[in-house]
């Protein structure tokens, strides 16, 4: 009996792992693991393979689902590329010792402070955090952050807290500020703020009028305006005043898994003039390569009254994390 | 105690084995921080949301029951009228995914969230589980005691509490238990609802922090809350009764005067439960100026439909091998194999996901993203819904029948094959049924473990919804409804066959 059932295993056992040897992964193909979505990557990705003949298999989910998954893959993830939504992502998996350090002359393209400091990753296209606001209802902009601990803004502002965007923003703030004023605008923020999932949630949630106010990056404003028509939009966007860690330039960035020359090529590609001009013209993303132009209704980057602060600096995320925590917000 | 065919043990030891791999990475995760791990589970918010989630689970399991058991009695023992098409209706939103349903809500009503909201949402996604399972054994149990009962003195309420509850009991609490689990692992409607659960946080320490320890004791402290829900399950179960008796001419209660009020409650509930989803879905198509390729959509359709027929027919087969060992050669290790089967069942699937990652890429890089991975994550994930299905019919088989077949000298695996397993058949695939359109509208670990540039149609309305492109999104999710309402209304017909054979 015992063997029968043993046997019996095997072959169900064999026949799982026969139907797995029907696929067969070719050796010349480039593997991106893009956490950025289809509709927007896929045409740089066919342009692309026009130029060089190398042929791309992407796979599109969360940058922080594939994260975690080159993460659990370790030294076997098929992966080549990874092209990441936010710098976090990046710095979690450049964190395990699994990314390869960036060629130099294509680190040089952009400025320092949206890479990682090691040479791990690269950013690509910037976003900047800033204050989505329903002009009726908000007439008196604050000047600062900070000014949204004001018993004023009790049930107005909306935040994200299990966003990356929103925790790179904190991470600033605990740099520029140290953690005793961080955990102060916290705990005020859990008094006052309205949590969402998503900062694409929180603008619906400002057009609609559910909230005054919210805390986001700039380029979901511009994609809803895409969508509802140019005009349509009930809600604004504000930035606070100079250098007010409220309005810190972020990055989406690239890293690469495997020494491969494909992928250096790839990098090169996102970094090229035609590529940068791609990210503005159709996100409103910041370029971050010199010599092209940002997407209309938007200043230039050097204009942004931006904290001056790196991003490779931002890689403290699980003390971040215990702030927020113990502010009770996650 | 017979023992089981030497089949029908390989197949439960297998999925059985494969059931444990998730448990096994949790364990692994859990020991390499264990300071940390427990440091997380020390804090007071563990157990905010153990009473957050365990108040979820409660209400919505009770409420699907009320609402399912409610919708099935009506529509197979009262003589209200367009009985069929409120049957047809309280399956359907079976089609729809819980987070198309929470998203219908939200974007009708803005302020739609927490407690509230998910405990609406999920009652509507659920219920259509306890009505299936409780109309099918309704449908097969002889309502001659209940006419007896009657005669003796007994009230309507007495009759229904006292002879039709025990009747259908092992069905409902096996519903009752599909609801609990599906209600423990859910994200989508709870992420958009905006209620914070164990799964959320398991989620959000992946997705926030890439915190695997600390994931991995969330998703432990969930793992011994299901095993106390099914072994609460186990006790109020009740044993299957076979039915032996010849379906006979059904009496059905007249309501007399409340039938306007059945009629008026009926209507509302489907309003709520599928109209009002839909007319939101119809909506979002009709906005916005984005169009959708329809390469694109035939692409996602034929993914979809091809993994839901392959994954029902693997979970179809091992279902079915469990059923039967659990039901018909009940002995410690079936048992023990059909409990393992169940209690990965409430593991959020991006844990199950990650640990075929892991496993997948580090010990089978042969089949890792492959359509055999996520075939695999698909039996550890829904076997239970399948379980839940077969049971019922398999144990109906009436052992008397068993007895003739081996007396005329036919060996007990002959009878199986060509006596109890033909007799089940409809239920089995039923079973098939409920998994496939399960499969249909899975999302997390289908990203995770999809062959690359392979497309469903729920990644692909994951995708839409992510772009904020809601117009593009609605025709995938409308798509996804009608193919997931086929195998509904199967099911649905499927538990009121032997009704309209008596009645016809």
């Amino acid at each position: 009996m015992f063997k029968k059932v043993l046997s019996g295993a095997l072959l169900v056992a064999t026949a799982v792992g026969l139907a797995g040897c029907a696929v067969d992964e070719s050796e010349t193909s480039l593997t991106v693991y893009s956490g950025r979505s289809e509709t927007l990557v896929q045409p740089l990705i066919d342009k692309f393979t026009e130029e060089t003949g190398i042929e791309v298999e992407v796979r599109y989910a969360g940058s922080a689902e594939l994260a975690a998954q080159i993460l659990e893959e370790g030294q076997n993830s098929p992966a080549d590329v990874f092209f990441s939504q936010d710098a976090g992502a990046l710095g979690a998996v450049g964190k395990a010792g699994l990314l390869q350090t960036i060629p130099q002359d294509l680190l040089d393209l952009v400025g320092r402070s949206y890479s990682a400091a090691d040479g791990s990753w690269v950013g690509v296209s910037g976003r900047v955090r800033v204050l989505n606001y329903n002009p009726e209802k908000v007439t008196d902009l604050p000047n600062s952050v900070f000014d949204l601990e004001d018993p004023i803004w009790k049930g107005r502002i909306a935040i994200a807290p299990t966003n990356a965007s929103f925790q790179a923003f904190v991470t600033a703030m605990r740099v520029v500020h140290g953690d005793e004023e961080t955990s102060r605008w916290l705990e005020a923020m859990a008094v006052n703020a309205v949590i969402y999932e998503e900062n694409s949630a929180i603008l619906e949630a400002v057009e609609q009028g559910l909230v005054d106010a919210g805390l986001i990056n700039h380029y979901y404003w511009f994609a809803m305006e895409k969508e509802v028509g140019a005009g349509a939009m009930k809600s604004k966007l504000a930035q606070f005043a100079e250098g007010d860690v409220g309005n810190l330039i972020n990055a989406a960035g690239v890293g690469l898994l495997s020494d491969s020359g494909a992928g250096k090529k790839f990098v090169e590609f996102l970094l090229s003039p035609e590529s940068q001009e791609y990210f503005a013209s159709e996100t409103s993303e910041y370029p971050l390569i010199a010599g092209v132009p940002v997407g209309a209704g938007l200043s230039p980057l050097g204009e942004i009254p931006a904290p001056k602060i790196d991003l490779s600096d931002l890689d403290s995320l699980e003390q971040t994390l215990a702030l927020i925590r113990a502010a009770g917000l996650i | 105690m017979r023992r089981p065919p030497a089949l029908v043990a390989a197949l439960g030891i297998s999925a059985a084995l494969l059931a444990v791999l998730p448990i096994g990475y949790l364990l692994l995760r859990l020991v390499e921080g264990f300071d940390r791990a427990v440091a997380e589970l020390l804090r007071f918010r563990t157990l905010e949301l153990l009473g957050n989630t365990a108040l979820l689970v409660v209400a919505v399991t009770l409420t699907a029951l009320v609402l399912g058991f409610a919708q099935a009695w009506l529509t197979t023992r009262s003589n209200i009228r367009f009985a069929a098409l409120f049957g047809v209706l309280a399956a359907l939103p079976l089609a729809i995914p819980s987070y198309v349903i929470a998203l219908g809500y939200v974007s009708l009503f803005p302020g739609f969230s927490g407690f509230f909201g998910s405990w609406l949402v999920l009652t509507f996604s659920t219920s259509p589980y306890v009505f299936l399972a409780v109309t099918a054994a309704m449908v097969r149990t002889d309502t001659a005691a209940e006419e007896v009962a009657r005669t003796l003195g007994y009230g309507r309420w007495q009759v229904l509490l006292k002879i039709t509850w025990p009747q259908v009991r092992p069905a409902a609490t096996a519903s009752m238990l599909l609801v609990a689990l599906y209600t423990l692992s859910e994200f989508g409607a709870i992420a958009i609802l905006r209620y914070d659960t164990f799964t959320r946080a398991i989620y959000n320490a992946y997705r926030g922090s890439f915190d695997r320890t600390s994931a991995a004791s969330i998703a432990v402290v969930l793992l011994l809350i299901t095993l106390l829900v099914i072994w609460f399950e186990r006790k109020y179960r009740g044993n299957y009764q076979a039915s032996s008796v010849a379906l006979t001419k059904r009496l059905r209660v007249d309501l007399a005067g409340y039938k306007p009020l059945a009629i008026f409650g009926l209507s509302v509930a489907s309003l709520l439960s599928l109209g009002l989803p839909l007319a939101s879905l119809v909506v979002w198509s009709i906005q916005g100026v984005s169009s959708v390729d329809a390469g694109l959509l035939v692409d996602a359709l034929l993914g979809s439909v091809k993994l839901a027929v392959l994954a029902g027919l693997v979970i179809g087969v091992f279902g079915t091998a469990i059923a039967l060992w659990s039901v018909r050669y009940r002995n410690r290790l079936g048992q023990f194999v059909e409990t393992i089967s169940w209690a990965t069942h409430a593991m959020p699937a991006i844990v199950v996901g990650l640990a075929l990652v892991f496993f997948g890429a580090n010990v089978t890089p042969w089949i890792y993203q492959t359509t055999a991975m996520l075939l695999i994550a698909y039996l550890i994930l829904f076997l239970p819904n399948t379980l839940a299905a077969i049971g019922t019919p398999i144990a109906q088989v009436s052992r008397s029948l068993e007895d003739v077949s081996r007396s005329l000298g036919t060996p007990a695996n002959k009878t199986l094959y060509r006596v109890v397993l033909p007799i089940a058949f409809p239920g089995i695939i039923a079973g098939i049924g409920l998994a496939a359109l399960t499969v249909l509208k899975e999302l997390p670990a289908t990203l995770l473990l999809r062959p690359t540039e392979t497309n469903t149609l729920a990644t692909r309305l994951w995708s839409a919804t992510g772009d904020l492109a809601y117009a593009q999104a609605a025709p995938y999710a409308l798509l996804l409804v009608i193919i997931a309402g086929l195998p509904a209304l199967a099911l649905n017909a499927q538990a009121r066959k032997a009704l309209s054979e008596v009645r016809s």
